[in-house]
């Protein structure tokens, strides 16, 4: 297991590394959940719920909950360690879980005080799995616009949401959507808003999740109806934007990308064992120069991914105003870099070992379903959008700097991500 | 905030519909979105002759317009151009 090093070791008191290891006990549990029950998981598209009843029953759905609130006070750093780990185990179940803590790590710096005394103690005692509602017909994965509205009714709001992906939607306790904010002329006026299970009629939308691969990821649409005390908004009524900027979308980008180099370092770390057992079995055929070269290509490839999300840890945790083009770019090059490089590195994995140990279900370098797991990740917030994105924040950066952490100064910047008196 | 700011700003702000534009309009809520963001930041460099540097290029200057106009006004005293 790798543990993400920090760029100074003062630092890692301000996380949960120092705290105990109370979590990484916990994380290798669901871990071992995980990987007892993907392969039927996949076969039957179903959720893992095994793993996560292992995520409720040891607290690691609180793992950004500060102790404060009984959680294990995770940092950034938790995050990606837990999401590498849970990735190389099982992708579907390593996304459901990031995109869980997605959520709490907003809560816990977005939602006011009530919400948070509220909802945090819930997720730490493993009562509160909570799922992501951003997704929208017709505005692809445009997450800053909204074209349904949240109806004012004084003290309430009302909705009423179809989302056609909703990763995990059909088990969560409860969401967090983005809706038109009701005080909006204008789509892009867009605000978060928590909703509880039964505060909703949650229905199937849009058909039934069979897909390519992260099959167990359940994720089909949901459509949600209901009305919530406006206290339920997260933060004030159209930041979405902030928040987004701020914390969901480092959040998704790190937590995402982590899932998907976990993934394929699982597949490396398999696929080097079955090549040694084999080289056993030949006395003197260590193996050909081509093997070498292409081993080294997937090597290089994941640790160039590797060094990219901790460079952008670094930046997330350090740097108080991340709306800079600079990091901007930054972090999407993350999103861009991870899905195609890990997607491309299993690939060749494949290429590697051949048709028994890379194209057949059962062996046990798992490739063949990596592969089908790997292939959403472009997809997954498509990449085409982000690049549109990235070439118009290029003209930003007329220059072309790269985000350092340089400006954080010598005392290591501005606040924690997670502060450490909430941990 | 200078005439010349607040016309080339204008032009791109869809939702302000004739109303007068104050310092603190949202631009945001004017209609300013992140696709725009690059051809404002163009016709105020060539505007004002000035450049302004990616480190100030933030959400929090692109908020109001008395926030842009203040990073533009900067820029200016720092180039020693002339705004009138």
């Amino acid at each position: 297991v790798t543990a993400l090093a920090s760029g100074e070791p003062g630092r890692r008191e301000q996380g949960a590394a120092v705290g105990g290891d109370a979590w990484r006990a916990a994380l290798e549990t669901v871990a071992e959940a995980a990987e007892a029950h993907a392969a039927e998981a996949d076969v039957r598209a179903a959720f893992p719920e095994e793993a996560v009843a292992a995520m409720r029953a040891t607290g690691l759905l609180g793992l950004l909950v500060p102790r404060v609130f009984g959680g294990y006070g995770g940092d950034v750093r938790s995050l990606v360690e837990a999401s590498i780990r849970l990735g190389r185990a099982d992708l579907s179940t390593a996304m459901v879980f990031a995109m869980h803590c997605q959520q709490v790590g907003t809560l816990v710096r977005h939602a006011d005080e009530r919400l948070r005394r509220e909802l945090l103690p819930e997720i730490a005692v493993g009562g509160m799995y909570l799922g992501s509602v951003t997704t929208e017909v017709g505005k692809g994965g445009r997450l800053l616009s909204a074209d349904s509205p949240l109806d004012d009714f004084g003290d309430a709001l009302a909705l009423d949401r179809r989302a056609p992906v909703v990763t995990g939607g059909r088990h969560a306790d409860g969401f967090l959507l983005t809706m038109r904010s009701p005080a909006a002329e204008t789509d892009n006026l867009v605000s978060l808003v928590f909703a509880r299970r039964d505060q909703l009629t949650v229905e199937d939308w849009g058909g039934a999740w069979d897909t390519l691969g992260m099959r167990a990821s359940d994720s089909g649409g949901l459509r949600l109806r209901g009305r919530l005390p406006r206290r339920q908004l997260i933060g004030r009524d159209g930041c979405f934007r902030e928040i987004s900027i701020a914390t969901f979308a480092p959040l998704a980008h790190l937590g995402w990308s982590a899932c998907w180099l976990g993934s394929a370092s699982g597949a490396l770390a398999r696929t080097l064992t079955v090549l040694r057992q084999e080289r056993r079995g030949r006395a003197g055929a260590d193996g050909s120069e081509l093997l070498a070269h292409r081993l080294s290509g997937v090597r290089q490839q994941l640790d160039t991914v590797y060094a990219l999300l901790a460079h952008c840890c670094t930046l997330v945790e350090r740097e108080q105003d991340l709306s800079r083009p600079r990091i901007q770019l930054m972090l999407n090059a993350l999103k861009l870099s991870a899905s195609e490089a890990t997607h491309r590195a299993v690939e060749q994995l494949v290429e590697v070992v051949g048709m028994r140990h890379g194209y057949l279900r059962g062996s046990p370098t798992r490739l063949e379903r990596v592969l089908r797991d790997l292939r959403s990740a472009t997809l997954n917030f498509h990449n085409d959008r982000l690049h549109a994105v990235d070439g118009r924040l290029a003209f930003l950066d007329p220059g072309v700097g790269f985000a350092e952490t340089a400006t954080a100064g010598a005392e290591g910047g501005g606040p924690a991500f997670f502060p450490k008196e909430a941990l | 905030m200078d005439p010349r700011f607040t016309a080339v700003l204008t032009d791109h702000l869809k939702f302000l519909a004739g109303r007068e534009l104050t310092e603190a309009g949202s631009l945001r809520d004017l209609g300013l979105d992140s696709m725009q963001v690059v051809e404002l930041l163009f016709a105020l460099e060539d505007a004002f002759g000035i450049m302004l540097d990616e480190e100030v290029l933030t959400e929090s200057t692109f908020s109001t317009a008395g926030s842009l106009w203040q990073t533009v006004a900067a820029a200016i005293h720092d180039t020693g151009a002339d705004p009138s």
